[in-house]
């Protein structure tokens, strides 16, 4: 890699972590990282302006009569979810798609299932981690440290959990993908156990808050939780 | 489940979303329109939008990428219903000054202007991946523009204002001098 090249890339991202072998050895290119990086935190602070308290408008009434409620929750079960093809994953969670929308959770664990179900393009059996980038940008330093020890994380959201937003993120685990959801203010007393239909998983209190781990029924997760405990640690 | 059972959880999740979501709202409606009031009429808008088509997403996780859409087509759709002319950064209204009387701190102060002055093609881009955390890739699909020309766009972008912050820096040198 020329310097030219280098430069041009890490000016269009400045968090960009290739051209390895080629920094090693370019005190320029060095220096030239080290200047854009500190040129981008004074761009995110300039942005960061200070935002007014929220005022909604007024909202007019909807018409809720053709709205399609479900009484229950289902997930599709393994082994057929490996074999179904994602378009067919994704139309059969179509149908269920209100399901969250219309329902009070009676509690945290019940909202974890819903939200599973809300998102099942995150339940894709693949071996493509995400990017360091796209990690650092969910999981970011100011919520909680976590290593690559978790396992190979194939997909990394940030979504809302409670009224907060929470690194949602999966790995692959033996028998499918395993959901994690980081949720630092989510105090509890104890392990919550999480029992669905072809679904097996457990909310773990961990320092000040918890989080949440799911794979497929089969999946054995003591190890797991290990890992994935010992691979986070809060900020705050 | 009742009308109105069906009708408080909606709302409920409108409210989540927004709470959540309704800061980033603010600041690329802020950064697109370079002017607090429009900014402030801009979300609005949006809210008002996002409301009523709320049942379209279908996936909170997708909530961030939805409301900023919506806050840049409102947006968009501002600027046609007023047809503003080109802001002057040396001549501007009170609700433009506010933008960059943000905090009293100088070396920021420059850099806001700085950012302020970018063409919008600039400034855009460099919003949602600095401030929003959006890759390349994403970029490209909202502003639908091919990934090449966000990269060019980026790159631009961060050496205009490096420049910028240079001559600045020279400058409070100049004046500095004995």
């Amino acid at each position: 890699m020329k310097c030219e090249d280098y430069k041009e890339a890490i000016a269009t991202d400045p968090s960009w972590e290739g051209g390895e072998a080629h920094l090693s050895g370019c005190a320029a290119c060095q220096g030239y990282r080290d200047d854009m990086q500190a040129l981008d935190r004074r761009i995110q602070q300039a942005l960061s302006l200070r935002v007014p308290e929220l005022d909604v408008p007024e909202l007019p009434e909807l018409d809720t009569e053709n709205v399609v409620t479900l009484q229950a929750r289902r997930r599709i079960s393994t082994p057929a979810w490996f074999a179904v093809a994602a378009t067919v994953v994704i139309a059969a969670f179509v149908g269920v798609r209100m399901v969250g929308n219309d329902v009070t959770y009676p509690s945290l664990a019940d909202e974890i299932v819903a939200h599973l179900d809300h998102e099942p393009r995150a339940l894709k059996v693949t071996d493509k981690p995400v990017s360091d980038r796209a990690l650092t940008r969910v999981v970011p330093a100011s919520i909680a440290e976590m290593n690559h020890e978790a396992g190979l994380i194939t997909y990394a959201r940030t979504c809302v959990i409670n009224g907060k937003k929470i690194p949602h993120l999966v790995i692959q685990g033996e028998f499918g993908p395993v959901t994690i959801l980081l949720m630092p203010d989510e105090k509890i007393d104890g392990p919550v156990q999480i029992n669905g239909q072809s679904i097996n998983g457990v909310i773990l209190s961990v320092g000040s808050g918890s989080v949440a781990i799911i794979g497929e029924d089969k999946e054995n997760l003591g190890n797991i939780q290990q890992r994935v405990v010992d691979s986070v640690s809060w900020s705050t | 489940m009742n009308n109105s059972n069906v009708a408080a959880a909606r709302r409920r999740r409108f409210d989540e979303l927004v709470g959540v979501f309704h800061q980033d709202m603010y600041r690329y409606a802020a950064w697109l329109s370079r002017d607090r009031t429009i900014a402030e009429d801009v979300v609005q808008e949006s809210l008002l939008r996002a409301w009523k088509s709320l049942d379209s997403l279908r996936e909170d996780a997708a909530a961030k990428h939805w409301l900023l859409t919506i806050v840049r087509r409102e947006n968009a759709r501002y600027f046609e219903r007023r047809r503003l002319e080109t802001v002057d950064i040396d001549n501007l209204t009170p609700s433009q000054e506010a933008l960059l009387a943000n905090q009293p701190n100088e070396e920021l102060d420059e850099m806001r202007a700085a950012i302020y002055r970018l063409d919008d093609d600039y400034r855009e881009p460099l919003v949602l991946q600095v401030l929003m955390g959006y890759s390349t890739n994403e970029i490209a699909e909202m502003m639908e523009l091919k990934q090449g020309a966000v990269l060019t766009r980026l790159h631009r972008a961060r050496h205009k204002l490096r420049d910028k912050m240079q001559e600045e820096v020279a400058d409070r040198d100049r004046c500095n001098d004995p």
